[in-house]
């Protein structure tokens, strides 16, 4: 049995399966024993925005595109604790109202120039969560499906191994 | 009266396998190949080839959490929860903590699976001989009990496991780790290249090796004909493998037992009790709890197989007790339950290394690297006993490489999409000694959901375990500087039996029924058509994982049992 053989093979025979992880993403089902912190639509783009401005659109699609922010919500709410929750929700509110105090205007209504200046100042002032939101975005982006097969290189089933090869040039980093 | 009879002869079978993992498995496919009718039963669910493994090729972006768990999840499984092989990929495996109730006198990390094959569905897969080092080590050294068997007994079933399970792997010709048969051996990452290269230049009798692994390297007659293909080199085997690439019961033994035709296989049916014929001092069978209905249903053979895993196993003796054995089956020597090891690890050094830049690699390799026991080795002589061996392997780190502090932005996106630098780690699994303090007994009143007496655990690594660990954790050190790798960081993340999921010992294996409750062909001595051929009946830990072991030795048991029943003493 060659190597495509074997992987059609497979594929037929979780044929049924394969559909049922989407599924259940898409129902988004709530898992904590109680319900998350409410999130509303506002926070949610500006949750998007700041991801973007993180992992921006280069060559390749930014966060925004790849919907880090949708990984970014479903794991603070089902894998936070309340308090965590909270910490990280105050955060954001936080950077929102920073940025109404110096530009008179919400996050999401700044200018490009202006929003990496907030997330420049974020790195310092409210530190805390820049980091948890860095660490969200770039695992939310990298494990999308548009930031691993474009941003970086995927192969899902190699079929061999060789533990020393030569780098190309502008050779992607491996997706998984 | 004749349905009566009817019922008992569907529930008569010529063997009765007690678990389905790596030991359950090899017992059953050894007993229906040698003409036997079996039935194997697990209190786990049923798991399916293939499409039972649901997680196994989903893409990153199919997972809710990236395998992180929810607080749900960790509420519900304070103990699992713990450490690392429970995650959101693998829960559906491992039993719930409230189903998987125990007590700690002092701290034991339990993972019991909720499955048909067991653990052999998420192990290690890394598959090592022991030798005649670790045969004698007891009687040498004065401690514990001496192993009834030697290399030479188990040599041959070494071979003849290895040759369908498939192991892949280099030969080195080393007196303290035997080499296998082997299948092609796995290439090595750059970095591991040059660490091999310089621990053998910097520490003679210090060797660096590619890990001895159940993955199929190269896929053989005996792998192809129960339907196993190649290793596709994807690195998810703990998820369970489409292509039956390593060895399971589902890949392997369970086939080949099915093709016998004389297998029967019952999920969901956790065994309460052996029973016992007092006057023909023979096991007639068990007494199993149906899990979703609580019936309780007896099943009868002539031969009993006990492979629940060690602590399952020892759980099931202890509570099999009659007028001849008030203490638990098979346990006059006092000894069952006692004697509890695991490996002591969670310890080791990792380092960068800074060459290597112009290169990368190609398929993720489901192993790594190997440095086997040096310490305690001829002419070497330190303040303990024993020894250990280290595991881990190199890696080119990718987009999860860090990126500083305050980094944001495009410069930081284009440099996580670069290869980052090349790690190499050293991770030490050093033996425990069998203490016989160090034990498991069943609760007085506690009982579990299907009112089985619960598991209580007392044990903890000593003084011997904790000299051992200064040289896991310095020689580790010293290993990746003198490599020439850079940040060379040591850490002793501190390690509680269990935690190494090779948990061995409580029904030893001995030469004397006073101190020992199995003899050599791994059959109670007090009980002849019983055998126990899991983790439970190691008289030493050795320092090298250890279900090869149990593969041989079941292989071993089966043979000698079926020999027994045609000449009619069992």
């Amino acid at each position: 049995m060659n190597r495509r053989e074997l992987i059609q093979r497979v594929t037929v025979m979780l044929g049924g399966v394969m559909a049922a992880p989407l599924m259940t993403g898409a129902m988004g089902q709530v898992l904590n024993t109680e319900p998350g912190l409410a999130v509303d639509d506002s926070q949610e783009k500006l949750l998007a925005e700041i991801a973007d401005i993180i992992i921006p659109a280069t060559s390749t699609p930014g966060a925004k595109e790849a919907g880090a922010h949708n990984f970014i919500v479903r794991v603070v709410r089902d894998c936070y604790t309340k308090a965590e929750q909270k910490k990280f929700y105050d955060g954001l509110a936080k950077l929102n109202d920073d940025s109404k105090s110096k530009y008179g205007k919400g996050f999401v209504e700044l200018t490009l120039p202006q929003k990496n200046e907030m997330i420049e100042d974020a790195t310092v002032y409210n530190k805390d969560f820049f980091r948890e939101m860095k660490n969200l975005t770039i695992t939310g982006y990298f494990t999308s499906e548009i930031g691993a097969t474009q941003a970086l290189a995927y192969d899902p089933i190699p079929g061999k191994f060789d533990g020393c090869t030569t780098l190309e040039k502008g050779q992607k980093a491996w997706a998984l | 009266m004749n349905l009566n009879i009817d019922a008992v002869k569907a529930q008569t079978f010529d063997a009765i396998v007690i678990g389905s993992g790596i030991s359950g498995g090899w017992a059953s496919k050894e007993l229906t190949e040698k003409g036997l009718k079996v039935l194997m039963l697990d209190k786990g669910k049923q798991l399916e080839h293939v499409s039972g493994y649901e997680n196994a090729m989903k893409n990153p972006w199919d997972t809710m959490y990236n395998g992180r768990l929810t607080v749900a999840q960790k509420e519900s499984h304070p103990k699992l929860a713990r450490d690392y092989p429970y995650n959101e990929n693998t829960e559906k495996y491992w039993m719930n903590d409230s189903d998987s109730m125990y007590q700690e006198e002092k701290r034991f990390d339990w993972y019991r699976p909720d499955i048909v094959g067991g653990k052999s569905i998420m192990w290690g897969r890394q598959s090592y001989r022991l030798s005649d080092i670790d045969f004698e080590a007891n009687l040498k050294e004065g401690i514990a009990v001496d192993w009834p068997i030697r290399y030479k007994d188990i040599a041959p079933w070494y071979s003849y496991v290895e040759k369908f399970a498939g192991i892949s792997g280099e030969k080195l010709g080393l007196p303290q780790l035997p080499d296998s048969d082997f299948l092609p051996a796995m290439d090595m990452y750059c970095v591991e290249k040059e660490v091999k290269k310089k621990i053998a230049e910097n520490f003679p009798g210090r060797i660096m090796t590619i890990g001895r692994v159940a993955n199929l390297s190269e896929a053989q007659k005996a792998q192809t004909g129960v339907g196993r293909s190649g290793c596709q080199y994807r690195n998810k085997c703990s998820l369970g493998c489409p292509y039956g690439a390593y060895f399971s019961t589902q890949s392997a033994t369970l086939p080949a037992a099915m093709k016998t035709g004389r297998l029967t296989v019952r999920p969901d049916s956790v065994v309460k009790e052996i029973m016992y014929d007092e006057n023909k001092n023979r096991a007639t069978g068990v007494r199993v709890i149906d899990t979703n209905t609580l019936e309780v249903i007896e099943f009868y053979a002539k031969i009993v197989f006990v492979n629940g895993s060690t602590l399952g196993s020892t759980s099931v003796l202890l509570n099999s007790t009659s007028n001849r054995f008030p203490n638990g089956m098979g346990n006059d020597s006092g000894e069952l339950g006692h004697n509890l090891m695991d490996h002591h690890f969670k310890i080791g050094a990792s380092g960068e290394w800074e060459g290597g830049k112009d290169n990368y690699y190609l398929g993720r390799r489901a192993n790594g690297i190997y440095v086997p026991r040096y310490r305690n080795i001829g002419n070497d002589k330190r303040d303990y006993v024993r020894g250990f061996g280290y595991q881990g392997g190199g890696s080119r780190a990718g987009w999860n490489q860090g990126s500083g502090e305050k980094a944001f932005g495009a410069d930081m996106k284009e440099s996580l999409t670069k290869p980052g630098p090349w790690r190499m780690g050293l991770s030490g699994f050093g033996e425990c000694l069998p203490y016989h303090e160090n034990r498991m007994y069943l609760h007085k009143t506690e009982k579990d959901k299907w009112g089985l007496p619960i598991a209580v655990f007392d044990a903890e690594f000593k003084e011997n375990e904790a000299k051992m660990r200064i040289d896991m954790q310095n020689d580790a050190q010293e290993m990746l500087e003198k490599a020439g790798m850079k940040n060379v960081r040591s850490y002793d993340n501190k390690s509680y039996p269990g935690m190494a999921i090779h948990e061995m010992g409580t029904a030893r294996m001995g030469r004397d029924p006073k101190t020992s409750v199995l003899n050599g062909n791994n059959q109670l001595h007090s009980v002849p058509n019983v055998f126990v051929t899991d983790g439970a009946a190691m008289t030493s830990a050795s320092c090298v994982n250890p279900s090869l072991t149990y593969m041989a030795l079941t292989a071993r048991a089966a043979d000698f049992a079926v020999k027994e029943m045609k000449k009619r003493n069992i």
